[in-house]
């Protein structure tokens, strides 16, 4: 009885000896490092950043497959089995690579956008720039256009960082900078786009070359958008040349310190040969539309009581780069000539352009397009 | 009887001993989620942004090892109580990196924004040598405009300082800086202009 305890007793020893021996922990699946590397590879190359939505959906299927290796892997060994998980596995590693391919193609295209807004930027910091200088608007619009010019180059730097998200959002708020320098500056250049305002312009320079052309004589044009000065005679064009206006001489004169350049057809009314700036002819500001102009503006209240009308508007030298308080500047040896030539009384017409198709409205197409 | 009295304590203590192991160290969890939520708060998303993934990567292994005990009748911790250890001694190292980080990152931006102040006050100061009023050239009124855009960029700059958000402030003041050069390259061009005219008008 008991060498039989004794043989049973040693059968089971073996026996469980055996089994502990012959089954040992199965192996961690090769699967599971892969699948925590192409996690952290997508989260590195900004899954999280540029496609959140599939790559949370992904992160949440990721920790699932965790949570169930660690259920397996924390099982007896004997009822360990990985299979499963390692099918599990296999399916979000395929995901994943299709996510990967998904996330690359979306940088690429983020790029791809980006780059195209950077032109776009640039050509719209360009065009305003042309714009700004063509209305002698640099004073109030330039501050804003530099603005956008450091957003650009902001922008530049976040992107060759690959942070393209940041760049993004600079490219944006120069986009929005940009806008306002429009705004700025679209009151005065709204007059040069206005069909009915170009069409008077170009009346009084028909009027005035058709005098030209009547009396033989010389007449003169300023066309302000050109910043030219045209010397007609007996109708024809002359000579002509560059001129500087005021500090706002795209616009249109209404009193006193408002540093416009008039519009309208005046005379000469007297030659100054000893003027501050070399030379200078004197025009009749304010005629009798600019007096009108001026008293229905104090009326309606636009102008304050004590404004005056302003006067003294020439044409003078000290050279076409300068800035003028409302005159027209020449540089001094043109002066000189055209001096020579005229006599007080020589019509002086000065328009914004008679142009429809002009440098202001092409500008304004390609900004707009 | 005694032998099987014995086996009865024997169990019992084994028992204890399991419940005792098996008890879900919530403890440990809460204080391990702390310290990752503490450096988050130090902002070490901008900071130690790959060393914070590591670290929400290992709370997260703890957490699957936590629940997978939990499913078990003989529940063991110590695998999960290690990996919570980890994740809070590596937080609170990281923890301990970032003011250095942060500082290294101030002194940069601080430093590009130096920079961008001495390079506008440059080239105001060429712009001050430019006449003013009536006669003035038309440019060098543009690029008073130019300059006035540079000195708000670099407020802008130093708001972003203030906000602590270094890596933007630094990539502005280099900007600015930039743009300064440009515009004192350009000052200097009209200011050459206005010689010239100078010049050309004294001749006649």
């Amino acid at each position: 009885m008991k060498s039989n305890f004794l043989t049973i007793k040693a059968a089971v020893i073996l026996l469980c000896t055996g089994i502990l021996c012959g089954c040992s922990a199965p192996p961690i699946p090769h699967e599971v490092s892969s699948i925590e590397s192409q996690e952290k590879e997508l989260w590195s190359e900004g899954g999280d950043l540029y496609i959140p939505g599939e790559y949370k959906n992904y992160l949440a299927a990721f920790k699932g497959i965790r949570k169930h290796f660690y259920v397996e892997k924390a099982k007896f060994v004997w009822f360990r089995n990985y299979d499963p998980v390692r099918a599990e596995i296999r399916d979000l590693y395929k995901s994943g690579e299709e996510l990967r391919r998904h996330l690359r193609e979306e940088k690429a295209g983020r790029s791809n956008t980006l780059n195209r807004k950077f032109s776009r930027l640039r050509d719209r910091i360009l065009n305003f720039k042309r714009l700004a200088s063509l209305v002698n608007e640099g004073r109030f619009s330039r501050k804003d256009i530099t603005k956008a010019e450091v957003l650009l180059s902001e922008a530049d730097g976040f992107y060759s960082k690959g942070l393209y998200l940041d760049a993004e959002k600079k490219v944006e708020t120069a986009f929005i900078v940009t806008d306002s320098v429009l705004e700025r500056i679209s009151p005065v250049i709204s007059r040069y786009t206005n069909g009915p305002q170009i069409k008077k312009w170009r009346d009084w320079v028909d009027k005035t070359i058709k005098e030209s052309r009547g009396n033989r004589g010389y007449a003169i044009v300023v066309y302000k958008i050109d910043r030219s000065l045209t010397l007609y005679r007996e109708g024809r064009p002359y000579k002509s040349y560059p001129v500087g206006l005021g500090l706002n001489g795209t616009g249109n004169k209404l009193h006193a310190g408002d540093r416009a350049t008039p519009e309208g057809r005046y005379r000469i009314v007297r030659k100054l040969p000893g003027s501050r700036f070399y030379k200078a002819l004197l025009i009749n500001y304010p005629n009798e539309e600019d007096k009108r102009r001026f008293i229905a503006a104090k009326r309606n209240g636009a102008l304050p009581e004590r404004t005056r009308i302003g006067g003294l508007v020439e044409i003078h030298g000290g050279g076409k780069e300068i800035m003028t308080y409302g005159c027209i500047a020449m540089e001094d040896r043109q002066i000189e000539e055209l001096y020579n030539l005229v006599a007080t009384g020589t019509p002086v017409t000065i328009v914004g352009t008679v142009d429809h198709e002009n440098g202001i409205h092409a500008i304004l197409k390609e900004i707009k397009s | 009887m005694k032998h099987f009295s014995k086996l009865m304590v024997l169990g019992l203590a084994l028992m204890v001993l399991a419940v005792g192991c098996g008890k879900k160290p919530e403890e440990e969890i809460n204080v391990s989620k702390a310290a990752v939520d503490a450096i988050v708060t130090e902002g070490a998303d901008k900071y130690a942004k790959d060393e914070l993934k590591n670290i929400n990567d290992t709370l997260s292994q703890a957490m699957a090892e936590v629940d997978a005990q939990g499913q078990k009748y003989m529940k063991n911790y110590d695998k999960a109580k290690e990996l919570l250890a980890k994740a809070k001694a590596d937080a609170e190292k990281i923890k301990a990196d970032i003011p250095a980080r942060k500082e290294a990152a101030k002194n940069q931006a601080t430093t590009a924004l130096e920079g961008a102040k001495t390079a506008v006050a440059e080239a105001k100061s060429l712009l001050a040598k430019a006449p003013k009023g009536k006669g003035t050239m038309a440019d060098i009124e543009a690029l008073r405009s130019d300059v006035a855009g540079l000195e708000e960029a670099v407020n802008e700059g130093q708001g972003l300082i203030d906000k602590e958000d270094y890596l933007a402030a630094t990539e502005k003041a280099n900007s600015v800086s930039s743009k300064a050069k440009e515009v004192s390259d350009q000052i200097n061009q009209a200011l050459e202009k206005v010689k010239q005219a100078k010049k050309s008008s004294k001749k006649k």
